[in-house]
């Protein structure tokens, strides 16, 4: 019964993970498209996302432990609502945070109507950069925050007993612990931020700012090279050696790790004393600043009947609301995303469930496999992700269907479940399957007698996840969409390009207090400290 | 041994599994090597009917709102026909349009979009089936393809938009935004994305009083280049540009609104684009097709068009609000033919002289 379970298993998994890859690797290296590449900018391109994702992943570690240190380990007051704050941009679609901040920030932005001058004209690499350490840093605090929960009270004990001071501590105890894990948030930021598509073409492109992301849309979609697919594909292998590479070295790095013994008590918070009320006025501005600004931003934009017309009580409309909810491609859209987002919230669901509990339940030597192909593709930009559903999608003749569209989600998506299914499988103690085996269940039926259920209600959490996800994705849906397959995402996306920016805010709006309401209802149990291992830190990708 | 919160890959993973999983990629990569190019699937799944009813499927660079109006206006009329809209750029349509092509058939039955360079160029491809309006006397003569394949839908002149309140002596002519003070104020759309644009690079080009020259001293003002016509007219109606390049009926809908934009129509005349409609050779639904671009240039269709501010192809639907008559617009002579010849020259040097 094990057996062609497995068999089926490993099928599933090569058709939906394997295949679009190789399709993207075999077709990049079946022609030389190289010099004409380099002759469209892609060595900037490349320096470009390079440098971008670099910054941003050194920007959201060093703000990620910042704020690690100051919510878990100290008496900082109002913690707790704090942390739910500081994590809205993880909720918000990148894409609608660029919409969002250069709304607020830009000439003719919001600060610019009100005060008549617009602080930041953030278009180009800054404001890439800010924008890209913006969505990041959440995935690098739920990383480090994971770790420093871990380390027993009592080394920080004994390093203070000895006689070190707090800082003298942190930098010669805490902080060589934590190290790892920093790298660890380090791979996973850059590896996002080289994928992120929906910053640089918002807030990158329209200054001339061309990432790798950019230029892999903009031959597909405005056809200047012969072979767009196979062009696409070797820039696509570049990135996927970039993500694998990223990967290895983060096993690298981490590889040092120590198993830490004694008691597992958490240290207790520190005392701020004096600094106590200074960091707690400069935490609190922050985490209202990133939470309201971008609603703001949009809010204002939703809200004016046209653009360039004063905000006022008589002038503040909904039409915007109406109009943009209402449109027959938005309604497309909307059924779109929610049927995709549940159908890869089933597949990746099942599929999840299955790998974690061949991964961690099962005995065979295809473990460490089975794993890696479920979990490379996250290190895997969706826009290469896409491309590969693209190349597929020719052969199978499912271009121009909901389908690729469906498989580019699981591609991407399986992890998340994955990741949420694995703690809980490993940590069912064996006696119950023992138990259902002398009670005279089969091998397998004894696991899903027991684990399997046991890990249910993870697996359905990790399937909320992906539906949440994918029914705000843009990346991997603007190159997959055809005439009546349009995602929400790409819906907003157009309406912005398109320069009806009232419009896409509106849509933008109504999208995050959607994401802020899934966050207070699911994220809050996420972002206690007692649940730290099973943070759903996947990349979320949108 | 660390559990890293993430869990993205569990630290307990060797390095010969890291390797194993390589080999399981690069043997899937191999096993494909070398295939080349992968064609799209063949269009022609859809059955043709000659009925007037069914689906339709629209390729256009309309912007969404008004098109979505024109449809159910239609609708109103043909119950039966369900349209179904891609839109998108007139850059994207083609790139979109160049794949299908060739690799089997165009996905869809209409194209409406850009101006008559483009389709002359298809229909010479033989990608259009005939087809004449069914009240050809009542259009204007710049509507009508004399070989009979597509029909001007709207006449669309680009012209110079200002923000009335950062400008209180609007340009003139083309020829004063070259001058200084116009420095880092201009904004103009993407001639690789905006089939106007692009066709306006060469219009300028060919005209003798402006020509390449006018080009190369814009491009010195430094003038920021939008995706398309649409980040154009907002970027100027908000003011963070106060100049702008831009089609007409964008900034007419604008104003309307109530945003502080105007229209300047300069002096030495203005490029225009007809936005012509065709129906593809492949259609799956050329009856419904043709039923559908009957409907956007009879009286009631271009009625809606000047109520989306656009100037109509025919006289007797009136003129949109706050627009010039037509003939009281200067219009550039465009020879449409050296336009056609010159366009992909003529872009190359505008991204030149302007990026």
């Amino acid at each position: 019964m094990t057996l062609p379970l497995r068999l089926a298993l490993w099928a599933s998994l090569a058709g939906v993970m394997v295949l679009p890859l190789a399709l993207v690797v075999s077709l990049g290296l079946g022609a030389n498209h190289l010099p004409e590449l380099i002759d469209q900018g892609l060595l900037t391109a490349t320096a470009n996302s390079l440098v971008s994702s670099l910054l941003s992943a050194v920007g959201a570690v060093i703000i990620g432990t910042l704020m690690a240190f100051l919510l878990d380990r100290t008496d900082l007051p109002g913690r707790g609502a704090l942390r739910l704050l500081l994590l809205t941009p993880l909720f918000i679609p990148p894409f609608i945070g660029a919409i969002a901040w250069s709304g607020l920030l830009t000439d003719g932005g919001l600060l610019d109507r009100l005060f008549g001058f617009a602080p930041w004209n953030f278009y180009g690499g800054p404001g890439v950069i800010f924008l890209l350490t913006l969505h990041a840093y959440p995935m690098a605090y739920f990383v480090v925050a994971a770790a420093l929960r871990r380390i027993p009270a009592e080394l920080e004990e004994a390093s203070r007993l000895s006689g070190a001071r707090t800082t003298r501590t942190h930098l010669d105890v805490t902080l060589p612990l934590i190290r790892p894990a920093m790298a660890a948030a380090f791979t996973l930021t850059f590896v996002s931020g080289i994928g992120d598509f929906g910053i640089p073409v918002i807030v990158g492109l329209p200054a001339g700012y061309e990432t790798l992301s950019t230029m892999v849309y903009r031959f597909l979609e405005s056809g200047s090279v012969v072979s767009p697919l196979q062009t696409v594909s070797q820039i696509g292998v570049v990135l996927l050696l970039i993500g694998v590479l990223g990967t290895l070295l983060d096993r690298q790095v981490t590889k040092g790790s120590v198993e830490f013994g004694g008691t597992g008590r958490p240290a207790a918070p520190q005392a701020l004393g004096r600094s106590r009320l200074p960091l707690a006025v400069v935490a609190w501005t922050v985490s209202v600043l990133v939470t309201l600004a971008p609603l703001v931003g949009l809010a204002v934009r939703a809200l004016l009947p046209a653009p360039g017309v004063p905000l006022t009580l008589e002038t503040a409309t909904l039409d915007n609301f109406r109009r943009a909810l209402t449109a027959s491609t938005t309604i497309d859209g909307v059924t779109n995303s929610v049927v995709l987002a549940l159908g890869a919230a089933l597949v990746c669901g099942v599929l999840g469930l299955l790998v974690g509990l061949f991964t961690t339940r099962l005995a065979g030597r295809d473990r460490e496999p089975l794993l890696m192909s479920v979990l490379l593709p996250q290190a895997v930009p969706g826009l290469v992700i896409a491309t590969g559903w693209l190349i597929l999608g020719r052969y199978t003749g499912l271009f121009n269907t909901r389908w690729v569209i469906l498989g580019a989600y699981v591609t991407a998506f399986t992890a998340i479940v994955v990741q949420t299914v694995r703690g809980p499988l490993a940590g069912i103690h064996s006696s119950m399957e023992e138990a259902a085996r002398i009670g005279g269940a089969k091998a397998l039926r004894s696991r899903i007698d027991t684990s399997v259920r046991m890990a249910l209600p993870a697996a359905g959490i990790g399937s909320v996840m992906v539906a949440v996800t994918a029914v705000r994705e843009l990346t991997l849906s603007v190159l997959l969409v055809a005439p009546g397959t349009q995602t929400l995402g790409v819906v907003i996306f157009q309406y912005q390009r398109a320069g009806d920016y009232n419009a896409s805010s509106a849509l933008s709006v109504v999208l995050m207090a959607v994401g802020l309401l899934v966050l207070a209802a699911f994220g809050a149990r996420y972002t206690r400290p007692d649940t730290g291992s099973d943070a759903p830190s996947g990349r979320i990708r949108a | 041994m660390v559990q890293i919160g993430s869990g993205r890959v569990s630290r307990s993973v060797g390095r010969r599994a890291v390797l194993a999983s390589v080999a399981v990629f690069a043997a899937g990569a191999l096993g494909l090597a070398g295939c080349s190019e992968p064609a799209a699937p063949g269009s022609g799944e859809g059955t043709a009917s000659s009925e007037a009813s069914g689906e339709v499927t629209l390729y256009t660079s309309e912007p969404q709102a008004k098109i979505d109006e024109i449809i159910s206006a239609f609708n109103e009329e043909q119950p039966g026909i369900e349209v179904k809209v891609f839109r998108a750029g007139t850059g994207d349509l083609k790139a979109r349009i160049e794949a299908e092509k060739t690799t089997g058939g165009v996905a869809a039955d209409i194209l409406l979009a850009a101006d008559v360079p483009t389709f002359e160029d298809y229909k010479d491809q033989n990608l259009f089936q005939e087809f004449q309006p069914s009240e050809t006397d009542a259009l204007s003569d710049v509507a009508i393809d004399p070989d009979g394949f597509y029909v001007g839908t709207r006449i669309i002149p680009t012209v110079i938009a200002y923000n009335t309140t950062e400008i209180t002596e609007p340009p003139t002519s083309w020829a004063e935004l070259t001058e200084p003070e116009y420095a880092d104020r201009i904004i103009l759309p993407n001639p690789d994305v905006s089939g106007a644009a692009a066709f306006n690079a060469a219009a300028w080009s060919l005209q003798p009083d402006l020509g390449e020259e006018w080009i190369e001293q814009l491009g010195a003002n430094n003038p920021q280049v939008a995706e398309s016509n649409g980040p154009v007219s907002q970027a100027v109606a908000e003011g963070s540009r106060p100049v702008g390049i831009v089609v007409d009926y964008l900034v007419r809908d604008l104003a309307a609104q109530g945003s502080p934009i105007a229209v300047s129509y300069p002096s030495e005349g203005v490029p225009y684009i007809t936005q012509p409609g065709a129906v593809f050779a492949d259609a799956p639904n050329p009856e419904a097709a043709k039923l559908f671009l009957d409907f956007l240039v009879s009286k009631k269709g271009q009625e809606i068009a000047v109520d989306q501010s656009y100037l109509p192809v025919r006289e007797d639907a009136g003129s949109p609000e706050g627009a010039p008559a037509l003939a009281d617009i200067a219009l550039f002579d465009q020879d449409l033919e050296a336009i056609a010849a010159s366009r992909d020259d003529a872009v190359a040097a505008f991204n030149a002289a302007v990026r």
